[in-house]
C-alpha cells in the first residue's frame, strides 16, 4: 500500500525527496499519512481534491484484494 | 496514423507508468498499446495513446461506472504529464471495455437518430458520463437530419436528439 502511494506522490511533486508515507494499523484497517512539501501539497490534492481521491480509488482495489480497508491521510 | 519519435517516446513512458502502477496495485496484467478508436475521423485531431490491459481480474480494475478504470487514466496523465511537460490524450481501456462501449454507443446514436428522423420528435437519452456524451456528439455530429445537445446538471446531463430545424 506504502509503495503504490510513495510511487505516486513522487512521480507527481516537485521534491519527491520530500515525499514521506507512515503507515499507522488500526482495528479499522490500515491508515497511510502522506506528507509532502508544502508547495506540493497541492499537487497531492489536486483541483476539488480530485487527484486525492484517484490515489484512494487505486488503494481501495488493492485493499479489497487483501480484503482490508485502507484510508489516506494528507497532512 | 503518424506517430513522431517524441510521441513515441511519450507513449513509451505513459506504457512503464501504467505497468508500475498496475504492478505496485498487486495485480498481474499486460499492457499493450492498440490502435486508437475514439478520434477515428477526427482528420487533424492529436494521435491519442491507447493502451488496453488483460489481466486476472478485469471487472475490479474498471469499477462501478468504470470509476476504476477513469481513476487509473487520470493519475497515468498527471504523471506522464509532470514528467514530459507533454500532455497528450491519452485512453487507458481493459480489455476492450471501453472500445466495445465506443462502438454500442455509435450504434445506439445512430438508431435513435433514425427514430427521431422518421418520428420528427425529441428523444432523450439516459444520463451519461461526459466521455460517453461526446460520443454521441461526435457519431451525430454530420447527421444531415438531426442535432445532439447536452441538458441537465452533473450526473443528471443526458444528450437529446432533435429533428434539424
Amino acid at each position: 500500500m506504502k509503495e503504490l502511494v510513495e510511487f505516486i506522490a513522487r512521480s507527481i511533486v516537485d521534491a519527491p525527496d520530500d515525499v514521506k508515507v507512515e503507515e499507522e494499523i488500526t482495528e479499522e484497517g490500515l491508515t497511510l499519512k502522506l506528507q509532502v512539501a508544502d508547495e506540493d501539497k497541492g499537487r497531492v490534492i489536486g483541483k476539488q481534491g480530485r487527484i486525492a481521491e484517484a490515489i484512494r480509488t487505486l488503494l481501495r482495489v488493492k485493499a479489497a484484494k487483501a480484503a482490508t480497508k485502507v484510508r489516506l491521510e494528507i497532512i | 496514423m503518424e506517430i513522431s519519435g517524441n510521441k513515441k517516446d511519450t507513449a513509451e513512458t505513459a506504457r512503464d507508468i501504467l505497468e508500475a502502477l498496475l504492478d505496485l496495485m498487486g495485480v498481474s496484467t499486460v499492457v499493450t498499446p492498440v490502435a486508437e478508436f475514439t478520434t477515428d475521423g477526427d482528420e487533424g485531431a492529436e494521435p491519442t495513446i491507447t493502451l488496453d490491459v488483460r489481466g486476472d481480474d478485469p471487472g475490479i480494475l474498471i469499477g462501478r461506472r468504470g470509476q476504476t478504470l477513469s481513476c487509473l487514466q487520470y493519475l497515468v496523465r498527471i504523471i506522464v504529464g509532470h514528467q514530459t511537460q507533454e500532455w497528450p490524450p491519452i485512453i487507458i481501456d481493459v480489455e476492450g471495455y471501453k472500445r466495445r462501449r465506443f462502438e454500442a454507443l455509435q450504434a445506439l446514436a445512430n438508431r435513435i437518430a433514425e427514430q427521431v428522423k422518421t418520428r420528427g420528435v425529441p428523444f432523450a437519452l439516459e444520463p451519461m458520463p461526459a466521455f460517453d456524451r461526446r460520443i454521441i456528439h461526435l457519431s451525430l455530429a454530420g447527421h444531415p437530419e438531426v442535432t445532439t445537445q447536452s441538458n441537465g446538471e452533473g450526473e443528471m446531463r443526458k444528450v437529446v436528439i432533435q429533428p434539424r430545424e
